[in-house]
C-alpha cells in the first residue's frame, strides 16, 4: 500500500550511505513510522491529533511545526484513512492504511508546505496540514 | 486513434436454408458478421409478426424460396437501418464482468439490429438527433488485471462502426452500476461529460469533434451530471442541493440551489431526465416526486408530487428497481416501477408501473407488468412504446405506453441487462 513511502525511505538511506561524507542527502517529504494501523493506547500522551467521527476530521485546518509527528485516531466503526493526492507528497499518490475503530495512524512532516488530504473511499471528507 | 473493433451486425442473408431448422426452434439470432466492403440494411420485419410469422420463421421461409428459385446465397455485412424514435438500445453490464455487450434493437419489431461490445461497466450514452451512439469504457492488458485504459468510443448508428477512440487520463473512470445520467452528452452532441469519483469529485470533458479529451473539472461534492447547454450542467450534491457548473471559462463557475430535500428524503440513483426540454424527475425511496426544469441559466423547482397513494404506501407499495423512472416529454407524462416491498429492497424488480400527469401527479394508470421487471424506459414518439427490461430473465418487454399491454419480447440479452436507452426524435 505504502510503496512510495517505502522506496523513497530506502531511496534516502541509499543516498545518506552515498553523501555520508558531505552529509547532502534529499529528506521525504513525509515519514511514516509504522504503515500498518496501531491501537489508540499506542498514542503518545503529549501527541498531535486529529480525531476522525461522524464522516469528518476535527481539525479541517492543522498547524504544526516541520518534523512533527500527526496522529489520526478513528472514532467510529466506519472505516477512514489518509491519503494524499498525486504531487501533494510525491509524484505518486499516496494511500494510508484504513483505520478501524479506536485505531492509530502517524505521519511525520518533514518539509514546510500546504498538505491536503482526503478519506479514500469518502472524497468528500477533506482536510489540510500546514507544516510551517 | 486506433479504430480495429468491429461492431457486430445482424446478417440474415448468412442464414441459409442449412438453418432452417434451428431458425424455426430459436427465431432471432446473432451472426458474427465477416469483414467486407458491402453493406446493406436489415430488411424490414415488421409484416412478419403481422401475419403470425415469428421472425426465424419468415426467415426460413425466404430462404426456401430463394433456393427453390435458384438465388445465390451472397453474405455481405448488413447496416442496421437509420436510427428512430422506437430504436432501444439494453446495456448489460453482466454483473460486473471484464467485457459487456450492448444490444440495439428496433422496439417496433423486436428485432435485434446489432450489439456493440464494450469493457468493464462502460457507460452508454445516444445523441438525442439519432446521429451516434457512444460510450465511456474500460479495458485492462491482461483481461481483468495489468495496465488499465480508460477511453470513449463513438459509433455510427448504421454500420456501428467506430468512428472515435479516445483516450481518458489514468484511472479517470468512476466505476460503478451503471448510472444512466452518471455521463453524458451536451445538448450540441460535440462534448462527452463523465464523472470521477476518486481521489475526488470531478467531470471529465471529452471534445467529439476534436476527438481529444480536454480537461477535469474539479466539483463540490455532487454526483451525476444533467446537461442544460452546450457549457452548463448540473450535478446533485450530498447537502441536498443542486450545483449548477458553467465550464465556459477557464475555471468552473459553481453556484448552488437551495437545499429542495431533507436528509430522510433519499433520491434514487436513476432519475429521468429530459434534455430536449430540461425537465428532471427525480424520485425518492417512497416515491416522492421532485422535479426540476433546468435551463442555462436556473434551476427552477416544481411542487413534488406522490407517486404513490396514502393507502398504497399504507400497504407497503414502494418503488423499486434499477432504471425505475422515465418521462415521456410531449405528453409530461412519469412511469414508476412499483411493488409491495419491505423499505430496504429497494433494488428488487418490481410488477407494476403507476403513470403520472406530471405537472398535476394525478394518477393515470396503473400497470401490471407481468413480470419481474428492474428498468424501464419509454420511446419519444407520440404514441409511446414502454419498455420493460426483466435482468433475472434477461428478456426486453415491449408494452403500449397508452395500454400497457404487452406487445412483443426480445430474449437472451446476456446475462444481467440493466439499462435501456433511446433517441428523443420523432419518427
Amino acid at each position: 500500500m505504502n510503496f512510495p513511502t517505502k522506496s523513497r525511505s530506502v531511496l534516502a538511506a541509499l543516498m545518506l550511505a552515498a553523501f555520508s561524507g558531505t552529509g547532502a542527502f534529499a529528506a521525504d517529504t513525509i515519514t511514516v513510522p509504522s504503515e500498518a494501523a496501531v491501537p489508540v493506547a499506542e498514542v503518545p500522551a503529549d501527541a498531535i491529533i486529529v480525531n476522525i467521527e461522524k464522516m469528518k476530521y476535527d481539525q479541517p485546518e492543522l498547524k504544526v511545526k516541520t518534523g512533527d509527528t500527526v496522529y489520526w485516531i478513528n472514532k467510529e466503526v466506519m472505516p477512514h484513512n489518509v491519503a494524499f493526492k498525486k504531487g501533494v507528497v510525491g509524484d505518486e499518490p499516496f494511500k494510508g492504511e484504513m483505520l478501524k475503530k479506536d485505531q492509530a495512524y502517524s505521519i511525520t512532516f518533514n518539509e514546510a508546505g500546504s498538505y491536503e488530504y482526503h478519506c479514500t473511499p469518502h472524497p468528500f471528507m477533506r482536510a489540510t496540514v500546514i507544516v510551517e | 486513434m486506433a479504430l480495429s473493433r468491429r461492431a457486430t451486425i445482424k446478417d440474415t442473408r448468412l442464414l441459409g436454408l442449412c438453418a432452417t431448422s434451428f431458425l424455426l426452434a430459436t427465431g432471432p439470432i446473432m451472426v458474427q458478421a465477416q469483414e467486407s466492403g458491402a453493406a446493406e440494411p436489415v430488411t424490414a420485419t415488421a409484416t412478419a409478426a403481422a401475419d403470425g410469422q415469428t421472425e426465424g420463421q419468415r426467415e426460413a421461409a425466404e430462404g426456401a424460396r430463394q433456393l427453390a428459385a435458384g438465388e445465390a446465397d451472397e453474405p455481405i455485412i448488413l447496416n442496421a437501418p437509420k436510427p428512430d424514435a422506437r430504436r432501444v438500445y439494453v446495456q448489460d453490464p453482466a454483473h460486473f464482468a471484464a467485457i459487456t455487450q450492448q444490444f440495439v434493437i428496433d422496439g417496433s419489431t423486436g428485432q435485434v439490429l446489432g450489439m456493440t461490445d464494450g469493457g468493464f461497466l462502460p457507460q452508454p450514452v445516444t445523441a438525442e438527433d439519432g446521429s451516434f451512439f457512444a460510450q465511456a469504457s474500460t479495458v485492462f492488458s491482461r483481461i481483468a488485471r495489468g495496465t488499465r485504459t480508460d477511453y470513449i468510443e463513438v459509433f455510427d448508428p448504421e454500420t456501428f462502426l467506430p468512428t472515435a477512440d479516445i483516450e481518458l487520463p489514468k484511472d479517470a473512470r468512476f466505476l460503478v452500476g451503471t448510472y444512466q445520467w452518471m455521463n453524458a452528452l451536451t445538448p450540441d452532441n460535440k462534448t462527452f461529460l463523465f464523472y470521477q469519483f476518486s481521489p475526488a469529485p470531478s467531470v471529465g470533458v471529452v471534445d467529439l469533434e476534436n476527438q481529444q479529451f480536454a480537461r477535469m473539472l474539479d466539483v463540490p461534492d455532487c454526483y451525476h451530471i444533467f446537461p442544460a447547454s452546450p457549457t452548463v450542467f448540473y450535478m446533485n450534491c450530498r447537502d441536498g442541493s443542486l450545483a449548477r457548473v458553467d465550464f465556459s471559462g477557464e475555471e468552473p463557475q459553481v453556484t448552488n440551489t437551495e437545499v429542495f430535500h431533507t436528509e430522510e428524503e433519499l433520491l434514487i440513483n436513476h432519475p429521468a431526465y429530459s434534455m430536449r426540454v430540461g425537465r428532471l424527475v427525480w424520485p425518492t425511496y417512497t416515491g416522492k416526486i421532485f422535479q426540476m426544469d433546468l435551463t442555462a441559466e436556473a434551476a427552477k423547482f416544481r411542487e413534488p408530487i406522490e407517486a404513490l397513494t396514502e393507502a398504497e404506501r399504507a400497504e407497503g407499495w414502494r418503488p423499486g428497481g434499477w432504471q425505475q423512472t422515465a418521462y415521456h416529454r410531449q405528453s409530461d407524462r412519469i412511469f414508476l416501477l412499483v411493488d409491495q416491498r419491505d423499505e430496504w429492497r429497494h433494488k428488487t424488480a418490481s410488477r407494476f408501473v403507476v403513470v403520472l400527469n406530471a405537472a398535476t401527479g394525478e394518477r393515470l394508470a396503473k400497470f401490471e407488468m407481468g413480470h419481474e421487471i428492474d428498468s424501464i424506459n419509454v420511446s419519444q414518439d407520440a404514441e409511446p412504446l414502454l419498455y420493460g427490461l426483466s435482468s433475472g430473465t434477461q428478456t426486453l418487454h415491449v408494452y403500449d405506453a397508452g395500454s400497457g399491454e404487452e406487445l412483443r419480447s426480445v430474449n437472451q440479452l446476456g446475462r444481467g441487462p440493466q439499462v435501456l436507452l433511446t433517441h428523443d426524435m420523432e419518427s
